[in-house]
């Protein structure tokens, strides 16, 4: 995303405050695994309900007031509006009190920040969505978006692993993949389990075996950085370029827009010149801190 | 450039005029730190006995802690109010090398997002700069181009050459402040030609230097010897202090506090020489010291370069001589091997 197209997100800055959030109100509560919770919820100011739109792959910062500020990537679709949903983690303390919230609590939001996932580049291509554990969350919004458009793209693929059963996230968004007959979907977890009906192993081995056709293709991967480091060589031995493979990267942030200083690889921040770079990108980047 | 002058004594009686109008903020020694602080209006005896401010002029317009909202629940839902800041101030006394680092904070603040919180201050500044006359030993500003008497980035410029202080007018802004005709005179040209003088003899007081000649690439190019970067940091102890006092670094921390139904959000300093500012649940990319310090030494002269084309650093030498145990960033870069040399990359 260029500086023109952010600073037309700026007309969803509430008083001209960066750092001043919405109030959003939750209003549907999804317990997606032992420690993953979806949240959808909506402005209580209307107008925004409205206007506001944002791209596959941005992110967001959700606050409890009190406890802080967290980042989250907006993980339902732009073509299925209506609300925001957001996939918490249980690992911090915000994380551990957005779980704690019931449905009509207000919270704060700021966003949406960021670049987002390359649709031009992906139009009339194969695609293959490579996504572990909660980083389906960024991938579910690319990947109903392409649904959405379906003729604009050609055959989709989707490899999702999570360590068991029991921490498969947005397990309905599967059903419904698995039952579209124009998605290719294989889901995996890591160690077999008595009644399970899909692939075993970790997410780069799966992607091994399915081998999809780098021709004409993107992979798009999300994941725990390790199953990301793992994929990339999986992808250029399918003969995937670097310039074909595009990842969305996390990092500690506080402020998302570039100033508080903690999220840069190198010059780039995660927050401002990402969170979404190609494996092109990666690999020229000055640092191993990714 | 117009030149006036205003004679040491009559410095108060200047002073006086401004803090009617302005919250005047001057060199302030208080429990053995200066800092710019607000002034008593008693004297201007800080004119003789200052060399420059430990807190640099960056806490006038980021405050080490400052309140962001206030927010309230209450029962139709939480509501959030803004401080208002911004009141018209003076800063005098800000030297040469902290007037360029007031400009390269701008820079951070105001590119692709506007921060509301540092602007209203900064916008509400009127800075007014002060010929530095007695350099430290750990004061190297001539390497970044910067003289002791300098007048960019500020709207006045005083320089002490005697019984007077010479007096460059810089901006329209700045020469408003001076209609006292009684105590402002016109500068001769004996006055201008003794300004002239210092530019040159009080440069060659500062005598440490480091050449910096094409460092962001330098600094690239051994960006990945870890050994150098581990010997660079091998006595650092990771305090943080010359980050915390650094007239450039600016990254922040963001806060919550609450009390019952009341609350607010705060922003402080942070810095990268500690792990927590990188610390994510699960790992940390900036687990071991050697890559906080790299972060430190390339964030200023390889990152912001390549992002704003300015180097973030002015040589005011406080790293230096306020680090605990002597750490000396000018040896970490006279160490960074000329780009053909370098080291290969591991």
């Amino acid at each position: 995303m260029t500086v023109t197209q952010i600073s037309q997100r700026k007309k969803y800055l509430a008083q001209d405050n960066v750092y001043l959030p919405h109030i959003v109100v939750v209003e549907k509560i999804i317990e997606e695994t032992p420690s993953v919770r979806t949240l959808h919820f909506h402005f209580k100011d209307d107008t925004l309900n409205r206007e506001f739109t944002f791209d596959p792959g941005q992110f967001a910062e959700l606050s409890v007031f009190g406890v802080g500020e967290a980042t989250f990537c907006i993980s339902n679709s732009p073509t299925r509006q209506g609300h925001l949903e957001c996939g918490i983690n249980r690992v911090g303390l915000v994380t551990n009190a957005l779980h704690r919230l019931g449905t009509g609590a207000e919270i704060g939001f700021r966003g949406p920040y960021g670049n987002s996932f390359p649709l031009d580049d992906m139009r009339g291509k194969d695609l293959v969505f490579v996504g572990g554990g909660i980083g389906l969350a960024p991938l579910r919004s690319l990947i109903w978006n392409v649904i959405d458009n379906r003729d604009k793209y050609g055959a989709i693929a989707i490899i999702y692993g999570a360590r068991s059963a029991a921490d498969l996230c947005f397990k309905y968004d599967l059903d419904s993949w698995k039952n579209d007959k124009t998605v290719n979907t294989a889901v995996t977890i890591d160690r077999n389990e008595s009644g399970w009906q899909g692939k075993v192993g970790f997410v780069p081995a799966v992607l091994g075996e399915m081998a999809p056709s780098a021709r004409n293709a993107m992979a798009v991967v999300c994941g725990p950085p390790v199953m990301i480091r793992n994929t990339f060589p999986v992808l250029e031995k399918l003969g995937f370029a670097p310039e074909q493979i595009v990842t969305t990267l996390e990092k500690k942030m506080k402020c998302g827009i570039g100033k508080c200083g903690r999220c840069n690889i190198g010059n780039l921040y995660v927050c401002r010149d990402g969170p979404v770079f190609t494996y092109a990108q990666i690999k020229n980047f000055i640092s191993d801190e990714y | 450039m117009n030149s006036k002058k205003i004679n040491k004594k009559d410095l108060k009686k200047l002073l006086d005029t401004w803090r009617r109008d302005f919250n005047l903020i001057v060199p302030v020694l208080e429990n053995e730190v200066i800092t710019m602080d607000v002034w008593d209006g008693k004297d201007t005896a800080f004119i003789d006995w200052y060399r420059n401010t430990v807190v640099p002029p960056k806490a006038n317009f980021l405050p080490p802690g400052e309140k962001m909202i206030s927010f309230e629940k209450k029962k139709d839902g939480i509501v959030l109010e803004i401080p208002r800041n911004g009141q018209r101030q003076i800063i005098f006394g800000v030297r040469p090398c902290d007037a360029r680092s007031i400009a390269i904070i701008d820079d951070v603040f105001t590119e692709t997002y506007e921060d509301t919180y540092y602007l209203s201050r900064r916008n509400n500044t009127i800075v007014i700069g002060l010929s530095c006359n007695s350099p430290y030993d750990s004061c190297f500003c001539t390497s970044l181009n910067i003289n002791p008497v300098e007048s960019a980035h500020v709207d006045l410029l005083f320089t002490d050459i005697g019984d007077d202080l010479l007096i460059e007018e810089i901006t329209e802004r700045g020469k408003g402040l001076l209609n006292m005709p009684d105590t402002i005179k016109k500068a001769t040209k004996a006055d201008t030609e003794k300004g002239q003088a210092l530019k040159d003899s009080l440069a060659a007081k500062v005598t440490k230097q480091v050449n910096v000649k094409d460092m962001e690439h330098r600094l690239q190019a051994c960006f990945n010897d870890r050994e150098f970067w581990e010997k660079a940091a091998a006595k650092c102890i990771g305090c943080g202090i010359c980050t915390f006092l650094c007239p450039t670094c600016f990254c922040f921390d963001i806060n919550d506090e609450m009390l019952k139904k009341q609350g607010a959000r705060y922003r402080s300093w942070d810095s990268c020489s500690f792990k927590a500012y990188t610390r994510m649940p699960m790992e940390n990319p900036r687990e071991e010291r050697w890559r906080r310090v790299r972060q430190k030494v390339c964030h200023k002269y390889q990152f912001l370069p390549a992002n704003l084309g300015v180097t973030a650093c002015t040589g005011c030498g406080r790293c230096i001589r306020l680090c605990p145990v002597n750490w000396d960033i000018t040896q970490v870069l006279a160490g960074v091997p000329q780009k053909e040399a370098a080291r290969s990359a591991k």
